[in-house]
């Protein structure tokens, strides 16, 4: 992979050189500051960078505003970036995600963290490859049918506090490394998500899961939370300390949020998606793996809303009826 | 270590160099900081130390200082909490800092005058 480490420290710099070094079968280009990455990108219409290494605390232009101008340009909208910070305080842990950071690395790092860091991202960059040929091959051909799996995460760009799947997994193992557990976990399906995904191609089913995004994000506007794609038609959210969504009420604005929006497929067809809110999961007093499962059990719940909305609404008879 | 990283020799001669540079920066901010009386001065010779300091958090560690990286994490720390709080707003410089930053010093000193 070619990396681009950006830090104001040069002892940093010249260690990250010797530890890609050491890991070896990959090759690292230095900067100082945010203005002099940025020039060097633009200097790089090729999009060579396959990883990007930045410093948080940096004077200027800071490493989370890096990140959000390196997101801005196309060819870097999806490639991975760790932050190296020694600054756990999780207000700029926060923010670093938000702004489209994958990971982060914690200084003073040791070349066995990095490299297993480094390794990690080395297979997202090529699934990555892989899943964007897919989506182009699909918008340029979209009778030939759907390439994206259902359950497969999808990342979306552009709309705030939305991070990718991987990162939100980075961001909920950090959480649980720093014992920093006032969140809450939550999630969303969209109602009777396959049948979307059978009659849709896959560059509409994106446009689809993007939109909806969109507007759960735009709906929870004001609050602290990173969203992430799932797969399956399942958002999930991760809120921070001091906000415990009410799922019904969050899942009404939602709603009425996507029934006053008008949304449409290549055909020009009205697609009208609705969501199932499932019960939120304090994260508060979870360690290590009890964390992810809180999520996944906030996932689960969501989905379990969703089907049971849609059993509900086919077999609305046999509610209340006992035998 | 050195086995793996042959160039890590290199890299910790830069960092002793520049810890002398750097040491002599944190106490020219210290001594302006304790001597200044406006609030302006005061916090910024403090950010400006706690910069530095922050450097050196970040990589005396990975280099085999880890002892002094904590010291320079733990004198960052205490300044990002005084430039936090409403005590930040008075003319005067804590005393407190002075003497981490004072102990900082000492044990980059240490340091500087072990033989390689």
């Amino acid at each position: 992979m070619q990396i681009l480490a950006v830090d104001d420290d040069p002892i940093i710099l010249e260690l990250l050189e010797q530890f890609v070094l050491a890991i070896g079968g990959h090759e690292v280009t230095t900067a100082e500051s945010g203005m002099a990455a940025l020039e060097l990108l633009d200097g790089d219409e090729s999009g060579s960078f396959d990883c990007f290494l930045l410093d948080i605390q940096m004077p200027g232009m800071d490493g989370i505003e890096l990140t959000r101008k390196i997101r801005d340009i196309a060819r870097f909208a999806d490639t991975p970036i760790l932050m190296l910070t020694a600054m756990t305080d999780k207000r700029y842990i926060d923010a670093a995600f938000a702004a489209g950071a994958t990971d982060y690395v914690t200084k003073p790092f040791e070349v066995s963290e990095l490299k297993a860091r480094i390794t990690l991202v080395e297979g997202l960059v090529e699934a990555r490859q892989s899943r964007t040929q897919k989506i182009l091959a699909t918008q340029s051909a979209p009778s030939e049918g759907n390439t994206i799996e259902l359950y497969e995460p999808i990342s979306i760009y552009d709309v705030d506090n939305v991070i990718e799947y991987m990162a939100m997994e980075n961001y909920v193992s950090q959480l649980s490394r720093n014992a920093l557990f006032g969140s809450t976990a939550f999630a969303f399906t969209i109602r009777g998500i396959e049948t979307f995904y059978a009659e849709m191609t896959a560059f509409e089913f994106f446009s689809l899961v993007s939109d909806v995004a969109e507007v759960i994000s735009d709906t929870l506007e004001g609050r602290q939370f990173l969203m992430s794609y799932a797969g399956n038609g399942t958002y999930v959210c991760i809120t921070e300390s001091g906000w415990r969504p009410e799922s019904r009420k969050v899942m009404d604005a939602v709603n009425l949020s996507l029934a006053t929006t008008e949304l449409f497929d290549n055909k020009g067809n009205r697609v009208e998606p609705r969501v199932s809110a499932g019960d939120a999961v304090r994260l508060i007093w979870k360690a290590g793996s009890s964390v992810m499962e809180a999520v996944s059990t906030a996932h689960a719940s969501a989905e379990a809303a969703a089907a049971e909305h849609e059993y509900n609404k086919r077999d609305f008879w046999h509610l209340g009826q006992t035998a | 270590m050195k086995d793996i990283l042959p160039g890590l020799d290199r890299v910790r001669d830069r960092f002793l160099t520049m810890l002398e540079d750097r040491k002599t920066n944190i106490a020219s901010h210290a001594i302006a900081a304790w001597e200044a009386d406006c609030v302006e001065d005061i916090c910024a010779h403090l950010a400006a130390a706690q910069s530095i300091l922050h450097q050196i958090a970040g990589s005396a560690g990975s280099l085999g200082f880890a002892a002094l990286g904590d010291s320079a994490r733990h004198c960052e720390n205490e300044i990002i909490s005084h430039l936090q709080s409403e005590c930040a707003a008075l003319p005067e410089c804590p005393e407190q800092l002075i003497l981490n930053m004072d102990m900082f010093l000492s044990s980059c000193n240490d340091i500087l005058r072990t033989p390689a």
